[in-house]
């Protein structure tokens, strides 16, 4: 692992992006604490007591859950961890997004971007991760992702809650003329049991207000959790079985334009030529704009209905620049190839592997050569937008995982200052990293400024969303290892080529920016995991492709999960050991780990037989402080493969929903074998190849195994939940078919060589 | 769903008893004496038709339409878990029928559904897609496996039907059957002319 | 041009080329149906016509003859339909985008099938994309809604 100096030396690309972005976003000393946006837009009678809390002299209690709500369940647990602490019910609540502000900062979003294992935890580790913490302030980037925001929100939510409730007590030992030690709070009620008298936090909230925030917050103990820890009612469910208007496309405002995008099929190029005349003679046209952003060049069509302007769009005729990168996905294969053939950087270096190389026997030696493809989100909400600009004034809807990045890039974008942008964000119809992406609001902001104050909701056609994603990177990798006589690995060399995500992302947030030092992102998942091997080393390279990659559901684990499980599955099959057996012996160091292992296992009943024509994978990772197991099933069925069962055990130290969290590993593992089954992006002539859910799809209904779940809090830290459940999907699954055939499959997507049912 | 049960059962009622009552009327006389030389050649235009995929991905075998075209990856089975339907009418599942996404006109988004007045997948006993010259040739010419028709009544139904003549104009992303209605008509009916004769199998 | 939804009259001026979804979406302004992909390939814009399910966003608003339901106009009288009851109380939906069309397709299949099996299930549901994968308590929340709707609930 690296030590402080070494860090110091070359400054890990993480590091270098929070703070460079810092610089952009401006700074703001640490310990000044924000202020409370809550105070700028109350109500008649309201009172807010930090920027979490609202309460109206009707007892209407608000509750601010200032992450993106993109499914996981975050507005639920948030609020939950609120009102556990102030004694509410959550069907005594409403759950708002709240507005875009400094204030709702994530510090753990970047707690884990130095080169640290979750489990290192050394004095360098842990001063770099509250070094980071202080990064995510002074950063004050409110962004929901990296499977953060309870680990960010356990401690402020809960303080919120609490010291808004001693203050109530306060007012109401006031009011009532007794001492504050003498009363108790349940259900949204001061209660003062000598005399049966109580007062609601209504009634005193006003004067609550006012009170000093207390010096001390007490926090319940976990025994004492009424809510935490156990399954709440998502507080969104209604609204998403009724068709409720809660996603950024059901915006409506009055004088409301709708329009559509049609940018550069080829990522950066400029038109050539362009020929609008058919395009703006289309009935329902408005008008069609030139749109340039640091996302690339197009048009905006502006016109009466979305259909409108989806044909006009389509009527648009331009000549595209030639692109900057490979223009094709085997010319891609070669960049990355080529660049495998350097040094890259060691995140991982154990022992001396290359000594350990020098003399090995031939029949020691295995070695493999990995490759998946870039990815799209398909997020099932198309990317859109609403933006108005009147009077000097922008106002932006959207659905969004950053919405103070929201404000400053379209404030920037159209010319104003950022106290003149208001950002509205509203639940999102899929996020898994691709709402982290200002794209589709700098189109709506700068459509918006073309529209004479009039609100445009922009919204992209599903060919314009696949075609223009900051998608996963493609990525090969080279590994090898060396047996010793018991089947165990020695040495475990492993070499990962991939295009930078960090470096890309930057480019299109921060354009003025240019990226240093290695990005870790490009192995995580490979160099931070809970094995013990004598030798082990594991080095990114940098690729030099420049098609936009981003943030895609467990980023670089959701690589390197496939990459080092699969591998592991091969040294396992190579050393006659059994692949449980095996993690089992490499992860003694890590309790944690062992009775996940064990746990999934156990549960799967690994070791039994099986029937002819079935058979069971397993793989493990570690990521985003989340010790995750699972184990496939696969039966060999004349339509071909079915994915029959999945069992997952995951340790996520503190579980503070069971069953959200058990939602969350089932969409992760989902999402990954939706991936590993089927899905590629692919290059021809610089564009992508796919257009829509014919050519790139996921699991459907008819082809979803049955799956079992454990949920453990073995480790003392608390982990994430959003992305865990991925990465070891896609290997357990590639392990699986190989148990059943003897075919290895070290390129994904699987379809490629096997037919699934 | 009573409405489209109701609808369809006579639908279905008249699209396979109509073909049997003229099968029995037109009763078609001793066909000519067999002449391969010019009816192999006929046949060979019809058989272009039949295993197009325009028309064989929907005459299966396994009660799965196909998908065939480039941006597929060459031919595939029918997305979404399609199938003839469990009352084995061809016109799918309840819940999700052909009609949910194919309407009576082809839509203009690229590769958006194809569309046509009842759509639905060709009878069971109908197969051709798999199959060789041979064996479609010898199917078309047994009742039982050709919706109880008569040679005549196939090259009617191959001209007038609606359905089938989508298979000639398919929108604009997919490669149409080859030929026209008309020109399969007379081909099937020169082909009958000459003895309908078969090629011989592989 | 006028469309019978949800049990309303609404006149409208649209191309008859127009797909439904987005004559519902922007001119009549029922956002319960949502876009997805725009070639029937996700059913997230599923609304019945007729009482059939159909993929709005690629059905001509010219060729609709029949009365539309949306899944704003399934619950009647304040009190969900007993498929959004089950889903309610599933706890089905996650990020929610799809689940309109999730839920119209599964009321279509119950007016079918009293008592679907799990086959029934993936024969009904194969055409509605769920990225968040709540596959597994859409299945559980669609036999809870046929003993909700065989209770009388």
């Amino acid at each position: 692992m690296a030590s402080i100096g070494k860090i110091a030396r070359r400054t890990f690309l993480i590091g270098a992006a929070a703070v460079a972005g810092g610089v952009a976003v401006g700074y703001y000393y640490y310990r000044k604490p924000f202020a409370n946006p809550l105070e700028a837009d109350l109500g008649k009678g309201e009172a807010t007591f930090n920027p979490y809390v609202k309460i109206g002299a009707d007892n209407t209690i608000t509750i601010v859950a200032p992450r993106a709500e993109m499914g996981q369940g975050v507005s639920t647990t948030l609020a939950a961890m609120v009102a556990e602490e102030l004694d509410v019910g959550l069907d005594q609540v409403k759950v708002e997004h709240g507005a875009a502000s400094y204030a709702y900062y994530n510090a753990a979003i970047l707690q884990e971007g130095g080169p640290f294992a979750f489990f290192d935890e050394s004095m360098t580790a842990e001063a770099v991760r509250s070094g980071l913490g202080v990064v995510g302030k002074l950063l004050a980037l409110q962004g929901t992702g990296g499977s953060s925001s309870m680990r960010d929100g356990f401690d402020k939510m809960r303080q919120a809650g609490a010291a808004a409730r001693q203050m109530l007590i306060a007012a109401a030992a006031q009011k009532l003329g007794v001492s504050a030690g003498e009363l108790e709070t349940a259900s949204g009620t001061v209660l003062h049991k000598a005399s049966g008298k109580s007062v609601t936090y209504g009634e005193v909230a006003a004067s609550a207000n006012t009170m000093p925030p207390p010096a001390e917050v007490r926090l319940k103990d976990k025994a004492d959790w009424k809510l935490l820890g156990k399954p709440q009612k998502r507080v969104d469910m209604l609204a998403k079985v009724t068709g409720a208007p809660i996603f950024g496309i059901d915006v409506r405002l009055p004088e409301m334009l709708y329009g559509t995008v049609k940018m550069s099929p080829r990522f950066w190029s400029k038109p050539v030529s362009a020929d609008l005349s058919k395009a703006e003679k289309m009935p329902g046209v408005v008008k069609i704009v030139p749109i340039e952003t640091s996302y690339g060049h197009g048009f905006g069509v502006i016109a009466e209905n979305t259909w409108a302007a989806f044909r006009a769009a389509e009527a648009i005729e331009a000549k595209w620049a030639d692109p900057e990168y490979p223009l094709d996905s085997a010319a891609i294969d070669a960049a990355l190839k080529q660049a495998l053939t350097t040094k890259g950087s060691a995140l991982r270096n154990d022992g001396d592997v290359d000594t350990a190389f020098a003399d090995a026997p031939r029949e020691k030696i295995v070695e493999a050569d990995y490759a998946v493809p870039y990815l799209a989100h398909a997020t099932m909400e198309p990317m859109n937008a609403t933006a108005r600009l009147k009077d000097g004034a922008l106002d932006i809807w959207c659905g969004n995982q950053a919405p103070t990045l929201v404000r400053q890039l379209c404030a920037n974008a159209v010319g104003i200052e950022q106290d003149k942008v208001t950002v509205h964000t509203t639940f999102l119809g899929g996020g898994f990293g691709r709402r982290v992406e200002m794209d589709y609001a700098l189109c709506a902001a700068l459509m918006a400024k073309e529209a004479g104050g009039r609100p445009v909701k922009v919204t992209w056609t599903r060919e314009e969303d696949m075609r223009h994603d900051a998608y996963r990177p493609a990525a090969i990798g080279r590994f090898q290892a060396r047996l010793g006589d018991d089947g165990l690995p020695v040495a475990v060399d492993m070499k990962v080529s991939s295009p930078s995500m960090i470096a890309s992302t930057l480019r299109r947030l921060f354009p003025s920016l240019s990226a240093m030092g290695p990005d870790k992102t490009i192995v995580d998942g490979a160099y931070d995991q809970p094995y013990t091997i004598p030798n082990y080393r594991v080095s990114g390279i940098a690729a030099p492709v420049s098609i936009p990659v981003g943030s895609w559901r467990s980023v670089g684990s959701s690589i390197n999960g496939f990459f080092h499980e699969g591998f592991m599955d091969e040294i396992a099959a190579a050393g006659k050991t059994d692949p449980v057996e095996l993690r089992k012996k490499l992860m003694a160091a890590y309790p944690s780990a062992l009775k996940v292992v064990e746990a999934v296992a156990g549960m799967a009943k690994w070791g039994e037989a099986l029937p002819a024509g079935k058979a069971k994978g397993m793989a493990f990772t570690l990521s985003f402080g989340s010790w995750v197991g699972e184990i496939v099933q696969v039966a060999d069925t004349p339509a071909g493969i079915r994915i029959e069962k999945v069992w997952i055990a995951a340790d996520v130290g503190t579980a503070l929903d069971p069953d959200i969290i058990k939602a969350q590993l089932i969409s992760g593992a989902i999402y990954g074998l939706s991936a590993a089954m089927g899905q590629e992006i692919t290059f021809a002539d610089g564009m992508v190849e796919q257009s829509n859910f014919h050519d790139f799809d996921a699991m459907r209904i008819f082809q979803t195994p049955v799956f079992e779940v454990a949920v453990l809090e073995n480790f003392h830290k608390m982990g994430g939940v959003g992305e865990v459940g991925t990465p070891p999907a896609a290997p357990a699954l590639a392990n699986a078919i190989f148990a059943l055939t003897g075919k290895r499959i070290r390129r994904l997507p699987l379809s490629k060589e096997v037919t699934f049912a | 769903m009573r409405k489209l049960l109701i609808m369809l059962t006579p639908a279905a009622i008249i699209l396979l008893a109509a073909p049997f009552a003229t099968a029995q009327e037109s009763q078609q006389p001793a066909p000519a004496a067999v002449d391969t030389a010019k009816g192999l050649p006929e046949w060979d235009k019809v058989y272009a038709v039949f295993s197009h995929p325009r028309c064989a991905d929907c005459h299966v075998a396994d009660d799965r339409p196909r998908w065939s075209g480039a941006h597929y990856g060459g031919t595939r089975v029918h997305g979404f878990n399609v199938q003839r339907g469990a009352d084995g009418s061809g016109f799918g599942n309840p819940g999700l029928r052909c009609t949910t996404c194919h309407f009576s006109s082809n839509s203009k988004a690229l590769h958006g559904p194809p569309g046509a007045e009842n759509w639905h997948l060709a009878p069971a006993e109908m197969v051709w897609f798999g199959k060789s010259s041979a064996e479609i040739c010898a199917q078309i010419k047994d009742p039982a496996r050709n919706g109880g028709r008569s040679l005549q009544d196939v090259a009617l139904h191959v001209r007038d039907d609606k359905l089938v003549a989508w298979g000639w104009a398919p929108g604009a992303d997919r490669e149409p059957a080859p030929g026209s209605a008309e020109e399969t008509y007379t081909a099937i009916e020169n082909w009958m002319a000459a003895g309908a004769p078969c090629p011989a199998a592989q | 041009m006028r469309l019978t939804v949800d049990g309303q009259s609404f006149d409208i001026d649209a191309d008859p080329e127009m797909p439904l979804l987005w004559a519902l979406r922007d001119l009549v302004g029922k956002t319960g149906p949502k876009f997805g992909c725009g070639i029937a390939a996700c059913g997230a814009c599923t609304v019945h016509v007729d009482g059939q399910p159909v993929r709005s966003c690629s059905l001509p608003v010219g060729e609709v003859s029949g009365p539309i339901t949306t899944i704003e106009g399934i619950s009647a009288g304040g009190k969900l339909h007993p498929v959004q009851q089950a889903w309610l109380e599933e706890q089905v939906a996650q990020c929610g985008y799809c689940q309109a069309g999730q839920i119209m397709s599964a009321v279509a299949l119950l007016e079918e099938v009293a008592d679907p099996s799990d086959d029934d299930i993936d024969n009904a549901m194969g055409g509605n994309l769920c990225r968040c994968g709540t596959y597994p308590k859409i299945r559980a929340a669609i036999k809870k809604a046929a003993a909700l709707k065989t209770a009388g609930l």
